[in-house]
């Protein structure tokens, strides 16, 4: 079999990914026997013009991570769909927006201003903003355009494969190259991870799932055989999709959602709320309002990962 | 739907654009009145757009 | 005025291009930095509970 020529890209994004794929170890020895990575910025020095001078499909397999939120990002993400054959999200934040998708509670302009305006730490009375444009004596310079709006890798391009995690395990990502190796991935629109939510997954007591009381995650330590949603302790395994070999629940941290909605769930912070309340065990109406004030950030906890892969992908501006 | 209503309000959808009322199928007239109020009062609120002030891409 | 780009500069953590601006003797006049990108952490942490503030930030940087 000829070699696979792989690419790698990133775009809001924070490395990690990347890094992923580096923490594969020795293994980075048969992803080389069995592909020639063509484009990779973290590691190769390919530059864009390097891929728009390649033929479309020339790549086979792109692995994109990094939400959309610029027009370079998206330019980017459309050359490298003209230019491969198969594109896999890569990640939670190409898959669901991921943490950068927080942006979404707020404008592009409130993130530019608290950016380089109003952060304490700033020394810019003269209000300096980047701009698309800007002129110098020598000509001119160009940056992208920043969007109020963070999007999902397959809300600009179409997408065969989606790889979740903050960032996908070591041993997902293996099984996304044994599964190149050997000619077998899924069906395309397939998320490579498990068909059933964390819950499954996770090994602690189920008992009885009904709290009368919410606490954030420093306010008790949690007995680390108990489930944590049984402890009061806002845990999003119910509605995330299992595959991660539950590493945040074994750190007895409650799961915050990287790996998406589960099968057959259109909107993950949607079923949190369900899965919350109907937990909730209250004795009256005060009651309730207590409990829903226990629960802090509900929007933000319960789309931590997936704010843009929501039905209302942003805070209305 | 208190806490619903709670993390639509981080969304930016105002409380009274989402409702909860228990009818049964023989109280016509409790019905109507309850979805023409809630039909004026979205009305009032006007059109929710989430492209409002920018959507991009 | 000759314009070299060095786009995207590779083989560290972020995106960035350079700008060389060379004279007509061929020598460089100017050189620019750009950071193409940003996502807003200075923002978005805002709000969120100071206890998930660890998990949110380290995504700053994932290397």
């Amino acid at each position: 079999m000829a070699k696979l020529k792989l690419g790698l890209y990133w775009a809001a994004s924070c490395g990690g990914c990347d890094v992923a794929v580096l923490d594969i170890n020795e293994k980075i020895l048969d992803v080389a026997q069995l592909a020639d990575i063509v484009f990779w910025p973290i590691a190769m020095d390919f530059k864009y013009h390097h891929v728009r001078a390649m033929e479309d499909g020339a790549i086979d397999v792109c692995l994109f991570n990094g939400a959309i939120r610029s027009s370079e990002q998206e330019d980017i993400a459309r050359l490298l769909r003209a230019k491969s054959k198969t594109m896999v999200a890569f990640g939670s934040c190409a898959c669901f927006g991921g943490i950068p998708a927080l942006a979404n509670f707020a404008s592009r302009d409130e993130v530019m201003r608290r950016a380089y305006i109003e952060a304490p730490s700033n020394d810019n009375s003269g209000a300096t903003l980047p701009q698309v444009r800007t002129t110098v004596p020598e000509g001119e310079l160009e940056l992208p355009e920043l969007y109020d709006t963070v999007l999902t890798l397959a809300q600009v391009v179409d997408v065969e494969y989606f790889v979740p995690g903050c960032p996908p395990p070591v041993d997902l990502i293996l099984k996304v190259v044994d599964a190149l190796a050997t000619n077998s991935l899924p069906p395309p629109g397939a998320v490579i991870a498990s068909e059933k939510t964390l819950c499954d997954e996770c090994e602690r007591k189920k008992e009885n799932k009904k709290i009368s009381r919410i606490y954030r995650p420093h306010e008790i330590i949690p007995d680390p055989e108990r489930c944590l949603l049984e402890q009061g302790i806002i845990c999003c395994g119910p509605a995330t999709r299992g595959g991660c070999g539950a590493l945040c629940i074994k750190a007895n941290m409650p799961c915050r959602g990287c790996f998406g909605p589960p099968p057959g769930v259109a909107d993950q912070g949607a079923k949190l709320v369900a899965a919350v309340a109907s937990i909730y065990q209250a004795r009256d109406g005060e009651d309730i309002a207590r409990m829903v004030s226990e629960m802090v950030d509900p929007a933000g906890t319960f789309y931590r990962f997936g704010l843009a892969n929501s039905m209302l992908r942003r805070k209305r501006l | 739907m208190a806490l619903l209503k709670n993390t639509l309000a981080q969304l930016g959808v105002e409380e009274d654009r989402v409702r909860l009322e228990w009818v049964s199928a023989s109280e016509g007239e409790r019905f109507a009145s309850i979805v023409n109020e809630m039909t004026e009062k979205v009305r009032e609120l006007g059109p929710f757009s989430r492209d409002d002030g920018g959507e991009n891409g | 005025m000759r314009k070299v780009s060095i786009d995207p500069i590779t083989r560290l953590e972020g995106h960035g291009k350079i700008e060389i601006f060379l004279n007509d003797d061929g020598d460089v006049a100017n050189a620019y930095l750009q950071i193409p990108e940003l996502r807003g952490f200075e923002k978005f942490c805002e709000g969120r509970p100071v206890e998930e503030l660890p998990r949110i930030v380290t995504r700053i940087c994932g290397v």
